[in-house]
């Protein structure tokens, strides 16, 4: 669980992809048609926003690479050497401060040809416009080519950084090459580091983690360092430099007196003196290994001298080992963790956060408050249990194993009646009624119910024996009687008349308007009617018109000419039976014929115009024209092109 | 002691119950999670898969010790009646009518004394007292006053919420009885009762739980013949460097 994460980093797309990325944006994501004759403030917003746009897209995908990209000064000091030493810090910050760069460029050039587009006069100026500022755009993201293929280099490397957390507990492995640093790495972590029999062969850093007393702890392995002055130390041994420098960490010095690794213990010793301001208030381990080949009870005169002059060191202690019989690994590893904890605690308890924690440490002890005892209450059979072993052919059949024969998860459904402690176990799945506010139906059965339902039963035939039940005749008057006719006259004459209100809505013709419908109305109607109604009828019939009126041809009438049919005087006459023409029927008057024929004509146009024997005519003659579903368009998203 | 998780969730304290004479287990999706009680347990004592008011958060609703079980005035009568006919007759089941229905988080308790949220009825007191068999207390942990949520007890020891002081976690220690040291589950949860449950010989934690959290409880409630010194002592360094 380390905070430094350098995984996330966005993939960098090198110049010309991002200039595609960000045109097909465009492109997909604006409006893509305008016509000339649209209104001159509509064009220039079509080709504003499509700049404003670019902006935005390049903005975007700049301010990503910008965030994403760890800062070197606000990192842990070790992450920003160490990438000072992969990647060169100089090199870094112009890369990312080119980047900055054009972003703001960017932001001007969309400024700019905002602001010309403001005065663009027609569709082909706004559009020229809009085309420089996107070759402009496109021009300075051009330029940062060779940024952008750096960054994206960086950005591979620093995805595969081991994650070191450089605040935990750390056993740094350092030392000449080939003294046995990958194999102890290995011996201590499942990292499985590389070891060969040459120099160089880990050529970054590797770490690995390990559990001891209930903690974890951080390997990391380096390569191997050689003895010449920093300056000319190359990018693998500055690795290690930096790890030394920056971790807080239990420093493992190898050290190989066979000399078995090509170098001579007079080297690996002046390499320690030369690396040992870097080991300053950390506790240091001498590891002394190959310990199979040569033991430094065995090294003569000289050599001990060299080793002796190390171990005069304060802070330095030296322990013995062999990777290769794994003698004293496991106490080297010890030594170790326990030196860094102890530095570490001891660097704790100086500070003040160990306020915090020190309840932690604090064990409550009770003072006795009476002198009763308070024993624990473990079960005999707690103690004599057998522990529960999966691979036991005898062990206890699980419910999982139970859920996992019947079908799995899901499938499975549990007996929890199972374990009922009952005084009989047949009772066991016995169906329990229904429990309600605490009773079930049993709480409300009476033993006396079937006598007391018998009795009842009993009582009630007597009673229907005696006639309790036998109601009087219910004697109607003669008021009540005509009452109840009237009502049920009007009544039925009520659903006549929703019967035939009914009859006459639902029908599928035109209908003529009652004023129209003269014909309908008959003197003779009309007295019928009011008979019906019990109104004498005589004065009412005098004064209807065909009555009052007088012969219709021999008077000419004012102010309106009848519709005619065909002619006004027919050359022949014609039959009474003969239809009239029924475009006509129901008009009153000429102009009320022209309206009706300006309706018609213009209802009818549209079906006209598709081709339509009239209203009823649904027919589809091709149900997919081509021409409308293909094309750039989304399928049938227009009815037209 | 063994680490377990219901249905992807680390607070197993608050789908089950452990106590010295019973385990409720809260039924839930499949079988895993109550065939670990069952695995350690079910030689010993019953374990009971129940729900309380049709709610699977049983550890946090119900209440109990060897001698008795509360539960919430949720709880349904089938419920009730389940649990009557699982648990054997020397455990008092009792339903409560308090307010604070989340008895799991209002009471904690051993067998022999209780914690009890400050602002419980006078009547729960009284049932609490008489059904559990127990000492009542009213106290707070580190301020909190929902303690059945802030620790985690058995009569054998008990962890408090790690932000207990020195002078509480020695009060408390004197109420109860038992040593008692400030910890942590699930990797640096103060919820010790969502995080754990425990009686006087096994322990289940949630599978967050570290090592050194682990060898935290296992010292502190003698499981496995561990002593509490054991913390003071040896796991001192451990302790200030995580």
């Amino acid at each position: 669980m380390s905070i430094y994460n350098f995984k996330k980093v966005q993939v960098v797309p090198n110049g010309p992809d991002f200039i595609d990325i960000v045109l097909s944006k465009i492109q997909r994501k604006t409006p893509t048609v305008v016509h000339a004759t649209y209104q001159i403030g509509r064009i220039r917003q079509f080709y504003m926003r499509k700049v404003k746009f670019a902006q935005d897209c390049f903005d975007e995908k700049l301010e990503q690479i910008l965030t994403d990209f760890p800062k070197l000064d606000e990192i842990h000091p070790f992450y920003s050497d160490l990438m000072n030493v992969l990647y060169d810090r100089d090199h870094y910050k112009l890369a990312l401060g080119q980047i900055n760069t054009a972003k703001h460029l960017i932001d001007n050039v969309a400024k700019d040809y905002a602001r010309l587009l403001k005065f663009g006069d027609s569709l082909y100026r706004c559009k020229q416009l809009k085309k420089a500022a996107l070759g402009r755009m496109a021009t300075v993201m051009k330029r940062q080519k060779d940024s952008l293929a750096y960054l994206e280099q960086v950005r591979q490397h620093l995805a595969r950084l081991p994650s070191i957390d450089p605040n935990t507990r750390t056993l740094l492995v350092c030392g000449y090459p080939n003294v046995g640093k990958s194999s102890f790495m290995n011996k201590l972590t499942r990292a499985d580091v590389e070891v060969q029999p040459y120099a160089f062969t880990t050529k970054s850093l590797f770490v690995g983690h390990m559990d001891y007393n209930y903690l974890r702890w951080q390997v990391i392995d380096t390569p191997g360092i050689l003895d010449h002055p920093l300056e000319e130390r190359n990018t693998i041994e500055m690795q290690s430099i930096t790890a030394l420098a920056h971790l807080r960490a239990c420093i493992m010095f190898f050290i190989d007196l066979s000399e078995e690794c090509g170098y001579s213990v007079g080297d690996q010793c002046k390499l320690f003196h030369a690396i040992k301001p870097l080991f300053a208030n950390k506790p240091t381990l001498l590891v002394v290994n190959k310990i199979d080949v040569k033991r430094p009870e065995d090294l003569d005169d000289e050599r001990k001298a060299l080793l002796d002059e190390i171990l005069a060191q304060p802070d330095v202690t030296m322990v013995q080992m062999s990777t290769f019989t794994d003698e004293g690994v496991m106490d080297v590893k010890a030594t170790a963790c326990t030196q860094l904890l102890a530095s570490r605690v001891e660097m704790k308890m100086k500070g003040n956060k160990v306020n915090d924690i020190i309840n932690k440490l604090h064990l409550s002890q009770p003072v006795a408050r009476d002198d009763r005892d308070r024993p624990a209450a473990v079960p005999e059979a707690a103690l004599t249990r057998v522990k529960y072993d999966p691979n036991d052919p005898n062990r206890r059949q699980l419910e999982r194993d139970l859920e996992k024969e019947q079908g799995g998860a899901g499938v499975f459904n549990v007996d929890l009646k199972k374990i009922y402690m009952l005084d009989n176990d047949e009772w066991r799945y016995d169906t329990i009624p229904e429990i309600m506010d605490g009773k079930n139906v049993q709480d409300f059965v009476d033993p006396e119910i079937e006598a007391k339902l018998d009795a009842l039963e009993r009582e009630e035939e007597r009673l229907i024996a005696e006639g309790f039940y036998d109601s009087e005749e219910e004697v109607i008057d003669e008021a009540e009687q005509d009452l109840r006719d009237a009502a049920a006259e009007i009544r039925s004459k009520k659903d006549l008349i929703v019967q035939a209100h009914r009859a006459s809505k639902g029908k599928n013709r035109p209908s003529i308007p009652i004023k129209a419908r003269t014909s309908a109305r008959t003197v003779e109607g009309l007295q019928t009617h009011l008979a019906s109604m019990g109104v004498g009828s005589d004065a009412a019939a005098d004064r209807a018109r065909s009555r009052t009126r007088k012969r219709a041809r021999s008077e000419s009438r004012v102010g309106e000419d009848i519709v005619r049919g065909d002619s006004q005087a027919p050359a022949k006459r014609q039959a009474v039976s003969q239809v009239r023409d029924r475009s006509t029927m129901g008009l009153r008057n000429s102009s009320q014929k022209a309206v009706a024929e300006k309706i018609k004509v213009r209802s009818q146009t549209q079906s006209n115009l598709l081709a339509k024997a009239g209203e009823s005519d649904r027919a589809i003659k091709t149900k997919m024209p081509k021409h409308l579903f293909s094309g750039k368009r989304g399928n049938g998203s227009a009815s037209h092109r | 002691m063994a680490r377990a998780q219901f249905e992807n969730s680390n607070d197993i304290g608050v789908f089950s119950r452990l106590t010295n004479s019973y385990a409720l287990v809260a039924i839930g999706g499949s079988e895993n999670f109550y065939s670990v009680f069952e695995s350690e347990l079910a030689d010993v004592i019953p374990v009971v898969h129940t729900s309380i008011g049709g709610t699977r958060i049983i550890g946090r609703l119900t209440a109990g010790n060897r001698h008795g079980l509360l539960l919430p005035n949720t709880t349904t009568d089938q419920e009730l009646q389940h649990m009557r006919n699982s648990l054997p007759d020397s455990v008092a089941i009792q339903r409560v009518e308090e307010r604070l229905s989340a008895l799991g988080n209002v009471i904690a308790c051993n067998d022999y004394v209780a914690l009890v949220h400050p602002d419980v009825d006078r009547e729960t007191e009284e049932i609490i007292a008489d059904v559990l068999k127990v000492e009542v207390f009213r106290q707070t942990i580190a301020g909190n006053v929902l303690v059945g949520s802030y620790c985690g007890l058995s009569n054998q020891g008990g962890i408090v919420h790690p932000k207990t002081s020195v002078e509480d976690q020695d009060e408390l220690s004197s109420l109860l009885q038992i040593p008692l040291v400030a910890g942590t589950v699930n990797r640096g949860s103060d919820l010790i009762g969502a995080g754990l449950v425990v009686n006087d010989w096994t322990a289940f934690a949630g599978l967050d739980t570290t090592s050194t959290e682990l060898s935290v409880i296992e010292s502190i409630f003698k499981l496995q013949d561990a002593q509490p010194t054991y913390i003071v002592n040896q796991m001192r360094d451990s302790l200030i460097d995580t």
